[in-house]
């Protein structure tokens, strides 16, 4: 009785262990869910840029796991993230649970994002970050490392580093309108909507800008989903400003640069404008949200020997530049690199490799910080600015900041309304 | 022994007479049954997700119900007594480490002193304007939450809430059992004589003040009753989601769950909670047209309102039910005779 | 400063004048709260840049054709959907909000969540008492007061009017005095989409289009309607100036709370409910009890 229970506990555990192995061995596909809001320019950047990432290492054999070559089968799963947050939790378990995902990457909406994370780590599965851009979600490694580890961050650089870059390129804007139009103290409108993620850096503005030898004529918090500025626009004017300095990063940046354009208001619009990095942005203003300047992830210049490449086919496939949320491209290339390194799907075995992991991908250098963020600084990912000039969203910035320039890099032009307006004056 | 014997057989009788004679009760009882086994046979945890958010809903449209559906007061921002309620409990529970078992009620009562604060400007309102006057409520609140991101969270909400059990299966039962529990109440409360009052309010208020009755403490009631059921959904949703944002106050939240009662059938209570058991998950099935999924809802709802304009679940009942026209008890619609009076049917 | 504030109130309230006076009037002659309303001038918004963009019509054949089929729409809407269930209150309103739905959807699937624009019929600017002002908002401002007059003649001055007044007053009355209660319905609905479309059409260029954009505008004629008086159309007329100053106002008195703007809007309209339960202008509907 006793002997046979033992050997039935031993037949049971090798059935175990030949059922597991035998699942490595197989060349099932490796199963990679895309959770984004599908509907939306996020969504198709989510979907676009893993399946160009999929369709190329699949033609090229795949990723090889332990000898063995492995296919990557994309799962879209449509988070609805703007619309409704518990559609964004169904999906997240939609796609873990039911299509039994190995991994997890896109997300968009804070809100959502930190809500799918929990799920996610709930089932201890690698969730690669591509698309919001909160401390918090990287905060959260460092709190309760155990817990979160399964979470890196691969776009955008954290916002930190974001108001980091943003005040550079306000600086540069700054100097170039200085030495052009020669006017001795430049006043600057902060123009931020309303959202916490901006909170800061109103601050931080509010402090800085002084220092910087400007003047602060006034901060205006329109809501993110503002259809109309002119009011904001009319006081901006009145208070002569010659800086817009935008933080948005919802649908307001369109018709604030639209309704300018439409009035002229000489002044420069520089700052962070996530509608602005998108190529429908000319069409949605009408060409009116011309020499605006924002932070941006991908232009067509060289950041890295596989940008200029990735940018021309993604143009040509999906007749349109590749926004931010299309860095799955990268992190699919970046997770068969640390697959490939530790020959292994198992979560457990692949974070301490995906630490270690350094790859030079589209949008530079990626590596790990400490808190599974994406590194940023000169020789990693720098994120870089552009600015609109007729009709093409070309890279102005890094410009020689600390040595780092991309080969295609053009000069930050003072738009010509403003030039005009201040000509003339004199 | 006897006393015990007697009282199950006597159970039983009534069981048998009173239940299994009405295809509604039965079917009322096969959804408590499956719902309370479920987990038995499957555990997978997409399926006890949906059905945890459904059930939670299924508690906030039954509020509704009570408040709208039977009172007649129109609420097109019921989203502000969920949203208060899911931020009350997520900054005790956060801040001050309340934990869920308190934090819930807390939130419910809350819940409670919104209803009584947005009730009492809106008593001198009455259809259209009410509806409307109260949809501007959780806007209002919105704004508030936007101002103030260091207490709120801004858009990001407050995060880290403690959960209400490690277990899915645990989450799962805590909030079929508070919905079975909970609208088993409210349905008992619009069964009493409140209730009936609530309804004459809906009816013809002026002859229920020429009866003699202060109709202005009747409806307050409603909101604060509404208020309290609805919190506790909020709460319950704030612990299950671990964060509280903006999206618990938005319009969509409010117009869906108008959706949910009036597909299902108003002044019920269970029209509400079946038409969320019924349009959560199809939106969840529906996924499998991702790009048509929100169209296709869209329009099997236009379409049932279309046919069935008093909602789908009286709808089904009048079909296969009927009321003694004597008696005014229900029978079965295969009787010729009402099974109490004997009286004929049709 | 105080020209700024006007001018943009003016501007702002003449926009929503177009949308809650259309609004207005068919809850006054069918006491049908239209939730579409809004839906119906994103229509319109997205057929002038399809007439524009794929059709490649003229600015003014695009207009105008946004504003006929959007209005034969909101029609074809209105027998379908609602007429068959205008007995059931609720039914009525949840079916104006999945209407509002699927169209919303239907776009969505259409264009994607892309935010869209169109070139405006008048570019550039001109100087009002030394306030930079949109031509084209000029132009939102000339044509609401030309609806508006437009509306009131019809309504004052024509037999059509007579009889939409007559329905609004008392359809039951109006029916057993031979008015045909359903034609006249159909036809305020007509103007009232109608309105609805003019304002799409003109708003489309100075701002965004996109599925969720008829969301924000509908809160804040909401709010107006009901500040001005549920019906009344002078009511709204004068409410959509009184919250489009106060959204100015707003934006310039505390830059830092501008987007408390609706917010503080609809603050005001429940603090003038609490004074005027029945609106600035509103008709109280005793027999409606």
């Amino acid at each position: 009785m006793k002997r046979s229970s033992v050997f039935g506990v031993v037949l049971l555990f090798l059935t175990l262990v030949l059922c597991s192995g035998f699942h490595a061995w197989a060349a099932d596909p490796i199963k990679i869910a895309i959770v984004g809001p599908m509907q939306f320019t996020q969504g198709e950047g989510h979907w676009n840029g893993a399946t160009m990432a999929a369709e190329e290492i699949n033609k090229a054999g795949g990723i090889s796991v332990k000898g063995t070559k492995r296919t990557i089968e994309l799962i879209k799963v449509d988070s609805n993230e703007f619309l409704s947050i518990p559609d964004a939790t169904n999906a997240m378990e939609l796609a873990i649970s039911k299509h039994k995902a190995d991994f997890v990457m896109g997300g968009f909406r804070t809100e959502a994002v930190l809500v799918m994370q929990d799920i996610a780590m709930d089932n201890k599965k690698i969730f690669l970050g591509c698309g919001a851009a909160h401390p918090e979600l990287c905060e959260r490694v460092t709190k309760d490392y155990d817990r979160y580890k399964y979470w890196f961050r691969i776009t955008p650089i954290n916002s930190k580093h974001l108001v980091a870059v943003d005040f550079i390129l306000l600086d540069m804007v700054a100097k170039a309108i200085t030495k052009e139009l020669d006017i001795p103290k430049l006043k600057v409108a902060i123009v931020a909507e309303k959202a916490a993620w901006a909170d800061p850096m109103v601050k931080i503005a509010e402090g800085k800008l002084p220092q910087m030898g400007m003047e602060v004529v006034g901060v205006w918090r329109p809501s993110p989903t503002a259809t109309d500025t002119t009011a904001e626009l009319s006081a901006i004017q009145r208070a002569g400003a010659h800086i817009i300095f935008t933080t948005f990063s919802s649908s307001v940046g369109i018709p604030l640069a639209k309704q300018a354009g439409e009035l002229k208001i000489p002044a420069a619009v520089a700052g962070i404008n996530v509608e602005s990095q998108k190529d429908g942005f000319w069409k949605a203003t009408g060409g009116k949200g011309d020499y605006g300047l924002t932070v941006n992830t991908y232009a067509r210049v060289k950041i890295t020997d596989k940008t200029i490449p990735f940018f021309d086919k993604y143009l040509e496939r999906y007749k349109e530049a590749p926004n931010y949320n299309a860095g799955t491209y990268d992190g699919l290339y970046l997770l068969k690199t640390a697959v490939e390194k530790a020959e292994t799907l198992e979560a457990d075995k692949l974070v301490p490799v995906l630490e270690k992991t350094e790859v030079t991908e589209t949008a530079g250098k990626l590596v790990f910080t400490k808190d599974h963020d994406v590194t940023w600084g000169p020789g990693f990912v720098t994120a870089i600015g552009t600015q609109w000039q007729d009709g093409k969203n070309l890279c102005v910035w890094p410009n020689g900041w600390q040595g780092v320039k991309y080969e295609g890099t053009v000069e930050y032009k003072v738009p010509p309304v403003m030039v005009e307006h201040y000509k003339k004056k004199k | 022994m006897g006393i015990i014997w007697f009282h199950i057989r006597k159970a039983f009788t009534l069981f048998r007479s009173e239940v299994l004679v009405l295809p509604s009760r039965v079917a009322v009882l096969v959804f408590v049954v499956a719902l309370l086994v479920l987990p038995v046979f499957t555990q997978d945890p997409y399926l006890l997700r949906v059905l945890i958010f459904t059930s939670v809903f299924a508690i906030f449209a039954a509020s509704w119900d009570l408040l709208s559906g039977f009172t007649g007061q129109m609420n097109f921002g019921h989203a502000l007594f969920f949203g208060v309620a899911a931020y009350t409990s997520g900054l005790i529970n956060v801040h001050f480490k309340v934990p869920y078992f308190l934090s819930i009620p807390v939130g419910a009562f809350a819940g409670v002193l919104t209803g009584l604060i947005v009730g009492i400007p809106c008593l001198r309102l009455r259809g259209t304007y009410l509806a409307l006057t109260t949809l501007a409520f959780p806007i209002i609140l919105m704004g508030l939450v936007f101002s103030f991101p260091d207490v709120t969270g801004g858009e990001l909400g407050v995060m880290g809430l403690e959960t209400l059990a490690r277990s899915r299966i645990h989450v799962y039962y805590a909030s079929v059992i508070s919905m079975l529990v909970l609208t088993s109440i409210m349905w008992k409360i619009t069964d009493s004589n409140t209730g009936i009052l609530f309804h004459a309010i809906r009816e013809d208020e002026l002859a229920v003040r020429a009866g003699g009755i202060n109709t202005t403490r009747y409806k307050l009631l409603a909101f604060c009753l509404s208020g309290f059921f609805a919190g506790i959904a909020g709460g319950l949703y704030a612990h299950i989601m671990r964060t509280v944002g903006p999206s618990t106050l938005e319009v969509s939240l409010s117009f869906q769950v108008i959706i949910w009662s009036i597909f299902g059938g108003i002044a019920s209570i269970y029209g509400p909670v079946a038409g969320v058991f019924i349009l959560f998950p199809l939106a969840e099935v529906l996924r499998a047209f991702p790009k048509y999924r929100m169209l296709i809802f869209a329009i099997l709802v236009l379409l049932t309102l279309i046919f069935m304009p008093q909602g789908l679940i009286p709808w089904i009942r009048d079909k296969i039910e009927k009321e003694c026209p004597r008696c005014k008890v229900r029978s079965i619609a295969t009787r010729k005779t009402c099974r109490i009076c004997a009286a004929s049917l049709d | 400063m105080i020209q700024e504030i006007i001018i943009n109130g003016l501007i702002n309230g003449s926009i929503y004048a177009l949308l809650a006076i259309g609004f207005s009037l068919i809850f006054g002659v069918a006491r049908l709260v239209n939730i579409a309303h809004t839906a119906l001038y994103m229509t319109a918004a997205y057929f002038i840049l399809i007439g524009l963009d794929y059709w490649g019509m003229s600015a003014p054949l695009a207009a105008l054709l946004a504003i006929v089929i959007t209005t034969m729409l909101g029609l074809i809407c209105y027998q379908l959907v609602i007429k068959p269930i205008r007995e059931h209150e609720g039914a009525v309103l949840i079916a104006t909000i999945a209407l509002a739905m699927a169209i919303q959807e239907i776009f969505l699937i259409g264009f994607g969540g892309h935010y869209l624009g169109v070139p405006p019929a008048a570019t550039g600017y001109l100087f009002l008492a030394g306030v930079k002002v949109a031509k084209q908002h000029l132009l939102a401002l000339g044509v609401s007061v030309l609806a508006l007059v437009g509306t009131w003649a019809l309504l004052l001055k024509t037999r059509i009017g007579l009889g939409i007044r007559c329905t609004a007053q008392d359809r039951e009355v109006a029916n057993l005095m031979g008015i045909n209660v359903n034609r006249e319905i159909m036809m305020a609905l007509g103007i009232s989409v109608a309105m609805a479309a003019v304002a799409g059409v003109i708003v489309a260029p100075l701002r965004v289009i996109d599925p969720h954009m008829w969301m924000e505008p509908l809160i804040m004629m909401l709010a107006i309607v009901v500040l001005g008086g549920l019906g009344s159309i002078k009511g709204s007329f004068i409410a959509s100036y009184i919250l489009g100053f106060t959204e100015a106002l707003v934006v310039f008195a505390l830059p830092m709370g501008a987007f408390l703007k609706v917010t503080v809007a609809l603050s005001i309209m429940i603090l003038a409910l609490l004074i005027r339960p029945e609106g600035l202008f509103g008709v109280v509907f005793e027999e409606e009890r």
